[in-house]
């Protein structure tokens, strides 16, 4: 920390056209999956280095974060929020007046849904829709994986598969204790090239792995998915995922505080597709988050030079050209 | 110009180090410095980084990261897994049927049944109607609030278990506290399973066994909860007066005889002492297990923890509480009945 204070110092006095930049101390969440890793860090590298700010990154994971703003008012900014999973606490918060969401950092969003490996696919391809599923569930292992207990994808698999009557097909639900076993129960059938049926999220590393084809589960109906996210729903109905929004969202405070941070949070957003392809380099250089946060900087200068404002672009003009 | 080139060319490896090149990922330091647009300047001796393999690689190119010697561990392991799981999957698959079996036959025969045959072993083990009484107290207050299904799996994964703890572990304590050489050999394993966090193993046991079996969560806590009843096993019977022994050598007594008439019942009180020690780790364990799939109250309390939900955790951490009384309970009980019995 204090090594790159010096070095904001450094690049302040070397470049005498450039003001110090007025912005304090801020706080921002790191979740413990990888393309928040990337999102946190590059947002850090802008802050830091564009706008001047010292910034601390918790370690948090989305309710916590969403408790810790409730409770605490901090830290400042949480980033890659997804809403489907933050809940009614989250828009309780947003009514209260006290966080607002200022950007949608992933666009279109993210994937939710049902998968078999894109190898099972081409050998059957019945396999693609929910019907095909249900009625060969031997070619998919019998076995459908379910998300871990206290997951907000779990209330509405658990609703589906009701709906769907997918036990009834012969079809054992497996529920899994927590997202580490899921995702390696898909990464050891891929890997021997096994039947595998369950639900998975993007973009993740597994899923820019592993070459995976969605299973169709018939149309989107938003308020019908609305209903399968209540727990025990009364007559669940059949709905796919619909693409889940995931947010930043700031502290009202601290939009207050720094009116040029929050506008270039505002503007900060990534393609899919490009957050897919970062995850992929990243798992195949085996590199970390921050080595991925620093591949997108170099290579994308272009798109996230757009987020900044005059005074940071020239602060950051040297990596930029 | 990093730190260590001067170590590379005095070495003449030079020639060796510019053939390999540095492809690997930018990190944030340079991104740092090609911000100020300087490249890093020699540090001064307060600065000297320590030469690890990623400090050596940025002076010689050739030389390995350190990310390459995991990426290298990875490879490596998922090399002999194959051959690994070959051997025991076989080995292992017993376990899975016992606790399939448990919580079936647990979860599909009526309360009506289950909770009275409960409370007769509880009986039959303690001989106490008080402990039978608190017991089946307990057992209806969980019923009632809707954690019996939770309960009795928690309690058919610790049954199947404990059983299999002792199965496996008071043999080989016989064995350790028969050859000193044996026990010079396990006990640095024992120490290592009893220290290293139920975490670090799992990752292994994730990658060797399909983690929808529950084999899975079986072998981690039986690697975790073995480890007293080996103890205390080989204690009990290192500890057997050496004048009783030699008794036994007057009488002529084989040592067959000597081990199942003298020794195993004389060191019965110590081997209990272990058995309690198990069960109680077992359920200790079946939180953590619940990670890797295992059904039971260790569930909720994980939900309760993801989610925030304060009261299904404090609900469901009160079973565990009560689960761990009860089981200490009875197991302390029937091992003072077999202290009394001995002093006869």
């Amino acid at each position: 920390m204090r090594k790159l204070k010096s070095a904001v110092l450094l690049c302040a006095l070397s470049s005498p056209l450039v003001a110090q930049a007025d912005c304090g101390e801020v706080s921002i969440t790191e979740m413990n999956w990888a393309s928040n890793t990337i999102v946190t860090n590059v947002a850090t590298f802008i802050m830091e280095q564009g706008y001047g700010c010292d910034v601390t990154i918790v370690p948090s994971d989305t309710v916590p974060a969403v408790t810790s703003v409730a409770e605490n008012g901090e830290p400042d900014i949480v980033t890659e929020l997804w809403l489907n999973s933050a809940g009614e606490a989250y828009l309780r918060l947003e009514e209260q007046g006290k966080v607002e969401r200022v950007s949608k950092v992933l666009d279109p969003g993210g994937v939710e849904g049902w998968w078999i490996p894109t190898y099972l696919a081409e050998k059957h391809p019945e396999l693609t829709t929910i019907e095909g599923v249900m009625e060969n569930p031997e070619l998919v292992g019998g076995r459908f994986n379910n998300c871990p207990d206290g997951w907000g994808c779990r209330v509405v698999s658990d609703n589906l598969v009701r709906a769907l009557d997918l036990e009834d097909s012969g079809i054992e639900v497996f529920n899994h204790g927590s997202g580490e076993t899921l995702a390696s129960s898909m990464a050891s059938a891929v890997q021997n090239e096994e039947p595998w049926f369950g639900y998975y999220w993007g973009p993740t590393v597994p899923l820019g792995k592993y070459d995976m084809t969605r299973v169709d589960l018939g149309d989107v109906k938003p308020d019908v998915h609305q209903k399968n996210q209540t727990a025990d729903a009364d007559n669940p109905g059949v709905s796919d995922f619909p693409a889940a929004t995931i947010l930043t969202s700031i502290t009202t405070d601290f939009k207050e505080r720094e009116p040029e941070v929050a506008e270039m949070l505002s503007k900060l957003t990534f393609k899919t597709e490009t957050m897919s392809s970062i995850l992929a380099w990243m798992d195949a250089n085996n590199a970390s988050g921050e080595e991925a946060a620093v591949y997108y900087l170099s290579n994308n200068s272009d798109e996230w030079s757009t987020w900044l404002d005059d005074a940071a672009r020239q602060r950051l003009a040297k990596i930029l050209n | 110009m990093a730190t260590y080139d001067s170590l590379f060319s005095s070495l003449g490896l030079e020639q060796w180090c510019s053939e390999g090149k540095s492809s690997g990922p930018m990190s944030m330091a340079d991104l740092l410095n090609q911000t100020r647009g300087e490249s890093a300047e020699p540090a001064s001796l307060w600065e000297l980084p320590f030469p690890s393999m990623d400090a050596l690689n940025e002076s010689c190119a050739a030389f390995p990261q350190s990310r390459e010697l995991t990426k290298g561990l990875e490879q490596g392991f998922l090399a002999v897994k194959d051959s690994l799981s070959l051997v025991l999957d076989p080995l292992t698959q017993p376990l899975s049927w016992f606790l399939d079996g448990a919580l079936y036959a647990m979860l599909n025969t009526p309360w009506w049944i289950v909770i009275p045959l409960l409370l007769a072993v509880v009986y039959l083990v303690t001989k106490s109607w008080k402990l039978m009484l608190f017991v089946g107290g307990s057992i209806v207050l969980l019923a009632f609030i809707d954690h019996y299904d939770y309960a009795m799996q928690t309690l058919a994964i610790i049954f199947v278990c404990a059983f299999l703890c002792v199965l496996l572990g008071v043999p080989i304590g016989i064995a350790m506290a028969r050859s000193n050489s044996l026990q010079r050999m396990i006990i640095p394993v024992l120490d290592m399973l009893q220290t290293l966090p139920p975490f670090v193993y799992l990752i292994p046991l994730i990658f060797l066994f399909s983690v929808t079996e529950s084999k899975l969560y079986g072998i981690a806590i039986i690697l975790y909860a073995i480890v007293p009843v080996i103890r205390l096993t080989n204690l009990g019977i290192r500890l057997v007066d050496k004048d009783v022994i030699e008794a036994a050598d007057a009488f002529g007594m084989t040592p067959r005889q000597k081990l199942y008439k003298v020794q195993i019942p004389l060191a019965l009180p110590n081997i209990m002492a272990g058995v309690n020690q198990t069960i109680m780790m077992s359920l200790a364990m079946v939180v953590i297990a619940s990670l890797v799939s295992a059904p039971g109250l260790g569930v909720l309390v994980l939900r309760g923890i993801r989610n925030l939900e304060l009261g299904v955790g404090l609900v469901s951490g009160l079973g565990i509480v009560i689960l761990a009384v009860i089981l200490d309970r009875v197991t302390k009980a029937s091992l003072a009945r077999i202290n009394v019995s001995q002093k006869q």
